[in-house]
């Protein structure tokens, strides 16, 4: 099962002269819940975007399973086994909750261009099963009474849902969260946070989650990275960094 | 559930016959001419609809491939049995019927090469290099004597009648409706939506658009050589810049990625220049240039009411939800 480790080293990039971040490294186990902490404007954001492609990083190695993934586009991330969510929700706001999901299995080519225009047996057949599964996927996030409504005319909270129900339609080894407790409210952080915990049991994905709030990823991240001015001040599990002065500095400090 | 879809496909064609007959003899030419023209434009409209409405990127050279379409057909038609008399067939229905097709392969191809370099551009920047290509394929035409050059090229064989435009209609129609409801329109609505969340759920965007391009300008291409079987004549001024305008115009007052609202904007970008010039005429004969007046005035007190476009993203049947509700039933039963 070592197959698929994720494993960064010395990732850097800078905007224009400024170091954004400068010697990353992480690695997480499959079926791993690691979180990355830090103060806002830390980098954490910019490290999900060059682990995902949309940025390329200017110095630095990033492996999935042993296949480096630097000069990855995005997509080809996605397909490698890498899906992520959004801190600013990206949701295909027009399309249906339903589509929002099937378009994560569209990677995967279940049909062929003369299937869709012809109608044959097997455009029904696996665009019936694709519905069914992503219709599984939207139950288990609570949202398959909304499989009909527009992405954008959901709640706050359900368009978080969505966007992990997304994500994880892509059946990635690798998931990675961009705060996705929030502006939800307190009881709905917990039951994220447990959401978060079952998901990886029940999808065996590993997953990286980004927290502002470091209370919420102390109770169900095994590991947890901690990022200030871009570059990693701590790492460990959750009792570590809470008793190192660093932390509590640089982040607890100015709570 | 296979046959069905073929028998339902017979009947349409054949109504779309039994039409034609109908109206070629008991309306007047000009009546026929006018729903003819409609018939094409409602081509160019669902067609340049699937890059501008549902991809969401921005073209201007519609007319442009539309003159590929035209232009190669009619070449094929008209010029090839001239240069040999063995290919005289070209000038029979079948002949015409294969450059139709031709000229939508070819206006493809022409959209996969404009569409490769230009569509990395985004939003304006695309516009106004899809307005010089288009530009530089009516110069083209404008230059090569072969074909006419500014004098055009005359004696084309007028076969398309109100059977092939509808026809060719249908199956646009049908061909755009199947493919958005499927994992390649999704994709492609994927695009308009948010690139960046679309490259992240794994398509890959830049592919996506040249094929809503390429396909865009088959259908395009299509339109243009029924143009040109209807109307016998075509020159390069036919596909200058403002024919490229009428059709944004119908895919925005239809509303951008709504199929039906292509057919609608089609309808009234068409029909309403022809009613103004009725209603002109009947007010004692106001001179016809209050026509290109009155037209831009309605569409911007149009755009003011409704910027989404008649229907916005939505389709016809949208706004019907019970009828939706028996398609349903239907597809499951
Ligand atoms: N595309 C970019 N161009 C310029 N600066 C950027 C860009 N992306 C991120 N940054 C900068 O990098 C720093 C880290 O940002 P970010 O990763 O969003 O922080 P966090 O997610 O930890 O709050 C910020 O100073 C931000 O301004
Ligand atoms: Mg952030």
């Amino acid at each position: 099962m070592a197959e698929f480790t994720f494993e960064a080293a010395g990732l850097g990039i800078s905007f224009g002269g400024l170091k954004a971040v400068s010697g990353f490294g992480l690695k997480i186990h499959p079926e791993g819940l690691c979180g990355l902490i830090g103060p806002n404007g830390a980098g954490k954001t910019t490290v999900f975007n060059l682990m995902t492609g949309v940025y390329k990083p200017d110095q630095g190695t990033m492996t999935l399973g042993g296949q480096s993934l630097i000069g990855f586009a995005p997509y080809e991330i996605a397909k490698a086994g890498i899906a992520r969510t959004f801190q600013n929700i990206r949701l295909m706001g027009d399309l249906s909750v339903l589509d929002n999901v099937l378009l994560s299995y569209h990677f995967r080519e279940p049909y062929r261009y003369i299937d869709a225009i012809l109608h044959t047996s097997r455009f029904q057949k696996n665009e019936a099963e694709l519905k069914d599964r992503a219709v599984e996927l939207l139950e288990l996030m609570g949202l398959a009474n909304r499989k009909d409504d527009q992405a954008k005319n959901l709640s706050y909270g359900n368009q978080r849902r969505l966007e992990i129900a997304r994500a994880l339609a892509l059946r990635p080894k690798l998931l990675l969260l961009d705060e996705p407790a929030a502006g939800l409210n307190s009881k709905e952080k917990v039951d994220l946070m447990h959401t978060v915990s079952d998901i990886r049991d029940r999808f065996k994905v590993a997953i990286l989650l980004i927290e502002h709030d470091m209370k919420l990823v102390m109770g169900i991240c095994e590991r947890i990275t901690v990022l200030d001015h871009g570059e990693i001040i701590a790492e460990g599990t959750a009792k570590e960094i809470q008793e190192n002065p660093k932390v509590i500095e640089a982040y607890l400090g100015v709570e | 559930m296979k046959y069905t879809q073929w028998i339902i496909f017979g009947l349409v064609i054949g109504a779309i016959w039994t039409l034609g007959f109908l109206f070629e003899t008991n309306l007047n030419p000009y009546v026929v001419r006018v729903i003819v023209n409609c018939g094409i434009a409602m081509i160019l409209a669902m067609s340049l609809n699937l890059v501008n409405g549902c991809a969401g990127q921005f073209s201007l050279g519609h007319a442009g491939f539309m003159g590929v379409g035209a232009y190669l057909s009619a070449a094929i038609t008209t010029l090839l049995p001239v240069a040999f008399p063995q290919l005289s067939f070209l000038r029979e229905p079948l002949g015409i019927g294969i450059a139709v097709v031709v000229g939508g392969f070819g206006a493809g191809i022409a959209g996969y090469l404009v569409g490769l370099p230009s569509l990395r551009l985004r939003g304006d920047y695309l516009a106004i290099v899809t307005l010089g290509f288009g530009e530089i394929i009516r110069i083209i035409f404008l230059n090569v004597d072969a074909v006419g050059g500014p004098r055009g090229l005359p004696g084309i064989p007028r076969e398309s009648t109100f059977f092939w435009v509808y026809f060719w209609a249908f199956v646009t129609f049908l061909f755009l409706y199947r493919l958005m409801k499927s994992t390649y329109g999704r994709a492609i609505l994927s695009i308009r939506e948010n690139e960046i969340a679309a490259e992240s759920m794994g398509i890959k965007v830049s592919h996506y658009k040249v094929v809503a391009f390429v396909i865009s300008s088959f259908f395009a291409g299509i339109a243009g050589a029924l143009f040109a079987h209807y109307q016998g004549f075509i020159d390069p001024a036919t596909f200058n810049f403002n024919r490229s305008v009428d059709v944004v115009i119908m895919v925005v007052l239809g509303g951008m990625g709504s199929l039906s609202g292509a057919l609608i904007g089609g309808i009234i970008v068409s029909l309403l220049p022809e009613l103004l010039r009725m209603i002109l005429f009947t007010m004692g004969g106001l001179p016809d240039t209050y026509r290109m007046v009155i037209f831009p005035l309605i569409l911007i007190v149009l755009m003011l009411v409704r910027p989404v476009g008649l229907l916005g993203h939505k389709e016809i049947w949208d706004f019907f939800p019970s009828f939706k509700k028996k398609k349903g039933v239907k597809a499951h039963g």
